[in-house]
């Protein structure tokens, strides 16, 4: 079944003509026999009368004049005809007159035929064994008398002799003219095969990628060529490729160029350039074939070019969208995800392929997908624009995110589904309400400011009154030890108010180079005596270098005050040991300070808070909560940075103490050694 | 094969005969009859055309067995009326006066076509033969005539001739019309044709051709004197009873009878009427005249 289509095509040909001569032959070989036969028959028969009826003339005067040697030689004239088996003629009672059988007559031919009705001639065909006749009668009529009839044999050998001579000459026709058109049609085959074998070739090349193929046969005469054209900007000017016809856009006068192809071929039909260029359909095809690969190539290359844009593209607005800390996400118009980038897929802990297709009730909890499912819907259906801000608390941490929806539309116009990004603006949010607390913090501090320089004046009337009635009492009376007290308090007093004062005054900081060392020394000095009543021991590693930085010594020694105050504080009544080291990172350009204690520590969440104003966890009347807060920013003013660990780390290399009630609180204080920047800074 | 094939597909069907069964054919014996020839100055076939009709009517009306025989030459017919072969001849009377010599008697003359019992002969010539004005300018011409023995077409006009002195060594050549048949219309047509310059035929002629020429061109010179038609003959011998009823069947025939106008017709003649041998002595003078041998 499968074995023709596997045939050569050239076979086929061949087959295909073979098969129409020999259909054509077998078809018109009856044909033609038996026309050639009906022919042959009605001509001989046309012979034959014509032959009875000349004789049948010729016969009146012999038969009249009972001349039976003229009538002999009448009939023996007829037998010498070809074909012709006999010849008699017989008188009006059909006695033969004369006739052309040697010696005796059959006589089954007196009665085998007879003229027809009105006299008219009578065909009869007759057969003897093996041979057919035709008998022919025609009467012997003189006006409207019939002498006699007038019999004549015709054989038909003749022919079924000219039949099969014809039919054979045919057959040979017809087998020559096979052998010819099958020698011609194989050497058009091989032609066309051979051409069309390198088209496939050449097709297989082009499978293979290679598209600098030439199908179409090279040579014949451009038209820039032909026509001595000059125009170089004509896309068909310089063309080797292919023919200008294929060209869109050319700018030759006789060229319809506004037309579609079909159109402009037509056009080029009467051009000489393409009468002496075109050829047959194969090569039309080589031709388009070259025309398609070039424009498969430049196709292929600007689809290249477009793919390799493309991915650039993409790998751009994919680095884009996943380098940006929102969350992006593209919704379709059934609110399934279609897209998102790196930072929404890291927030719902999914992938970012498996994101495509679900909801946002697979990716989140019922209550936030609820809200983001009704917000989706919202825009769908409105195509309005939401952009809000939402609070998220996930196990107990709180987030703030700036909310953008957008509607997308599609080219009709439609909403295609929603654009949805998700900013963080947790810390934007912390840092607005330290600006609210700051700026809160600035009017209390001018309030506070205002009152400490009000009450500073009455506070050192009172310390001056104090201290002059000890002078005027005993010294170890009650009432000296209440003035003692009185003073006491009055100076806590005072110090509260410098304190305040200095907190809210805008003072221009003194900066110098100190040794800073010295400075940390010279605050333990003043502040070891007292500590010690508090059983508080100050313990000191400090580095022997001497770093020296540029600071200033009075708000650096308050700060170190501030720090061993604190410290003190955490380590209530029992007392223990306050441990302050210093390291100089010539390197790394700073000096450091640990001062560390072995108190209470500071809870973890209260950590974040310790350095605001007036955040305190002392009781009332034991502190401000100003110290810490005050410290941080004269340690900002230094270009250095404060941080706080609680309890200790492992590897501090805390000294043993026996009288330690907690975890214990180091504060690190980093500042640097580089002091250029400053001076230029503050000269300028 | 394929011819045997074709052959067999034919649908006419073949009669088979046995050519083999031969037998030797034998003529039947010829019935007696009276015989009756008509001088063959035409065809075996002309003459059997034109006398057909007649011989059957004589048939059917006398009740004798009648049959037309054809001999081929004058002499012939001659001969046989001599030999009593023919027992009614029916000839011109040239040949008649020849058939009286062996003992035949003219017992009925036909009435010409023209409806005269006689005829004449006519010499024509073209119209414009100018130099030809009259009988004696025939003289060192060219004549053609129908035949050496037909009355009309050559002896009456012959005799006209001698009357005006001229005999046939005066005439630059004197020839006859070529081959068998239609040679009166010969004769008329090569004096058309300007072969001859002049030409004799039977009176009425020109009638015959009047549909192949224009009988303008042709001019009658001059005409002969009438002289008696046609004669049927009994041979000698011939018993006179079969000759009465003959020729009252003859002479019963009528013109005028729509069946009896085909048969005459048919014949060439007008009607038979009877007539006695002395009625053929103008011929015999004429005869006599030329010195024609008999």
């Amino acid at each position: 079944m499968r074995l023709f289509p596997r045939l050569r095509f050239r076979n086929k040909l061949n087959m295909g003509m073979a098969a129409i001569l020999i259909v054509m032959a077998l078809l018109l070989l009856p044909m033609v026999g038996y026309m050639s036969a009906q022919s042959l028959v009605e001509e001989s028969k046309m012979r034959g009368s014509s032959l009875a009826a000349s004789l049948a003339v010729r016969a009146v005067d012999p038969i009249l004049a009972r001349d039976f040697l003229r009538l002999k030689n009448m009939v023996d004239e007829q037998s010498r005809v070809q074909d012709v088996l006999y010849a008699f003629v017989q008188d009006r009672n059909g006695h033969v007159m004369a006739h052309t059988f040697q010696r005796r007559f059959p006589v089954d031919l007196l009665t085998a035929n007879g003229v027809g009705e009105n006299g008219a001639l009578h065909i009869q065909l007759l057969e003897d064994g093996s041979r057919r006749m035709y008998d022919f009668a025609v009467p012997v009529q003189v006006s409207d008398g019939q002498l006699g009839v007038v019999r004549i044999g015709l054989s038909t050998t003749r022919i079924s002799r000219t039949v099969q001579h014809q039919i054979t000459l045919m057959a040979g026709l017809f087998a020559g003219a096979l052998i010819i058109a099958t020698s011609i049609g194989t050497y058009f085959a091989r032609r066309v095969t051979v051409r069309l074998g390198l088209l496939r070739a050449h097709a297989e090349e082009m499978l293979t990628g290679n598209l600098n193929i030439q199908s179409s046969p090279e040579g014949g005469v451009h038209c820039w060529e032909r026509r001595n054209c000059t125009l170089t900007e004509c896309p068909a000017h310089g063309e080797t490729r292919r023919r200008c016809w294929y060209i869109a856009g050319t700018m030759c006068p006789d060229c319809d160029n506004e037309s579609n192809f079909q159109c402009r071929l037509q056009s080029c039909r009467a051009c000489s350039v393409y009468r002496q260029n075109a050829g047959d359909e194969i090569q039309d095809l080589a031709e388009t074939f070259d025309v398609m690969a070039v424009s498969l190539k430049t196709h292929i290359n600007e689809l290249r070019s477009a793919d390799r844009n493309l991915r650039d593209q993409q790998r751009l607005m994919r680095t884009i969208l996943d380098m940006t800390p929102d969350r992006v996400s593209l919704l379709d118009a059934t609110m399934r995800y279609q897209a998102c980038n790196k930072s929404f897929a890291d927030s719902v802990g999914v992938p970012v392929p498996e994101v495509v297709g679900k909801t946002d009730f697979d990716l989140f909890y019922e209550v936030e997908a609820e809200e983001r499912h009704m917000a989706a819907r919202d825009i769908l259906e409105s195509g309005r624009r939401i952009d809000t801000q939402i609070q998220i608390k996930d196990e107990g941490k709180q987030q703030w995110f700036h909310v953008v929806c957008v509607p997308v539309f599609d080219a009709d116009g439609r909403i295609d589904g929603l654009l949805r990004t998700d900013r963080d603006i947790s810390d934007i949010k912390g840092y607005e309400n330290q600006l609210i607390q700051a700026q809160k913090m600035e009017s209390l501090g001018l309030l506070a400011g205002g009152v400490a320089h009000e009450i500073n004046t009455p506070l050192g009337i009172i310390l001056g009154y104090s201290q002059l009635l000890q002078e005027d009492v005993e010294p170890d009376s009650q009432i000296h030890g209440d003035l003692i007290i009185i003073e006491k308090q009055t100076k806590v007093c005072k110090k509260i108010v410098a304190d305040l004062l200095g907190f809210s005054r805008q003072t221009d900081s003194a900066k110098r180079e100190m040794c800073f060392n010295n400075s940390v020394l010279e605050a333990v000095s003043l502040v070891r005596h007292t500590f010690r009543l508090d059983k508080v021991e100050i313990m000191t590693d400090m580095d022997d270098r001497y770093p020296i930085i540029y600071g200033d010594p009075e708000k650096l020694k308050q700060v170190w005050i501030n720090l061993l105050t604190n410290a003190r504080d955490a380590m209530g009544t029992d007392g223990g040991i306050i441990f302050i080291r210093t390291k100089l990172d010539t390197p790394a350009g700073i000096v450091s300070v640990w001062m560390a204690d072995c108190g209470v520590g500071i809870p973890k969440d209260k950590m974040k808070n310790i350095f605001d104003p007036f955040y305190s966890t002392k009781a009332v009347g034991q502190g401000t909560g100003l110290g810490l807060s005050v410290s941080f920013g004269i340690i900002e003013d230094h270009d250095g940075e404060i941080t706080v660990t609680s309890p200790l780390p492992e590897g501090f290399e805390f000294p043993e103490c026996e009288a330690a009630n907690g975890p214990g609180t180091v504060f690190e204080i980093d500042l640097p050694l580089d002091h250029q920047f400053h001076e230029g800074s503050s000269e300028a | 094969m394929v011819p045997a094939v074709l052959m067999g597909c034919s649908d006419e069907e073949a009669l088979q005969v046995d050519l083999s069964k031969r037998k030797t054919l034998v003529a039947p014996r010829q019935v007696k009859a009276i015989t009756y020839a008509y001088l063959p100055q035409y065809s075996h076939t002309i003459s059997y055309q034109r006398h057909r009709q007649l011989l059957e009517y004589l048939r059917k009306f006398t009740g004798l067995p009648l049959r037309q025989i054809f001999p081929d030459t004058f002499d012939e017919h001659i001969k046989m009326v001599e030999r009593g072969e023919i027992d009614i001849s029916y000839s011109n009377p040239f040949v008649y006066i020849r058939l009286a010599k062996v003992g035949a008697t003219a017992f009925a003359g036909i009435v010409e076509p023209s409806g005269n019992p006689d005829f004449q002969g006519q010499i024509i010539c073209r119209r414009d033969s100018f130099d030809i004005k009259n009988i004696s300018d025939c003289r060192g011409k060219r004549w053609v005539a129908v035949d050496p023995e037909s009355a009309g077409g050559y002896l009456f006009p012959l005799g006209l001739f001698y009357d005006n002195n001229i005999t046939v060594s005066d005439f630059e050549t004197v020839d006859f019309a070529p081959g068998p048949g239609g040679k009166q219309e010969k004769v008329v047509l090569a004096v058309h044709a300007g072969a001859y310059d002049i030409g004799t035929i039977r009176k009425g002629t020109l009638d015959v051709v009047s549909g192949k020429i224009n009988l303008d061109d042709i001019r009658v010179l001059a005409e002969t004197r009438l002289y008696p038609g046609w004669v049927y003959a009994a041979r000698k011998g011939l018993d006179p009873e079969v000759i009465r009823v003959i020729s009252e069947a003859m002479f019963a025939l009528n013109f005028n009878h729509e069946p009896d106008r085909e048969i005459l017709a048919s014949a060439g003649m007008h009607g038979i009427i009877p007539v006695q041998d002395s009625e053929y002595d103008p011929v015999r003078e004429l005869v006599g005249k030329l010195g024609l041998t008999q």
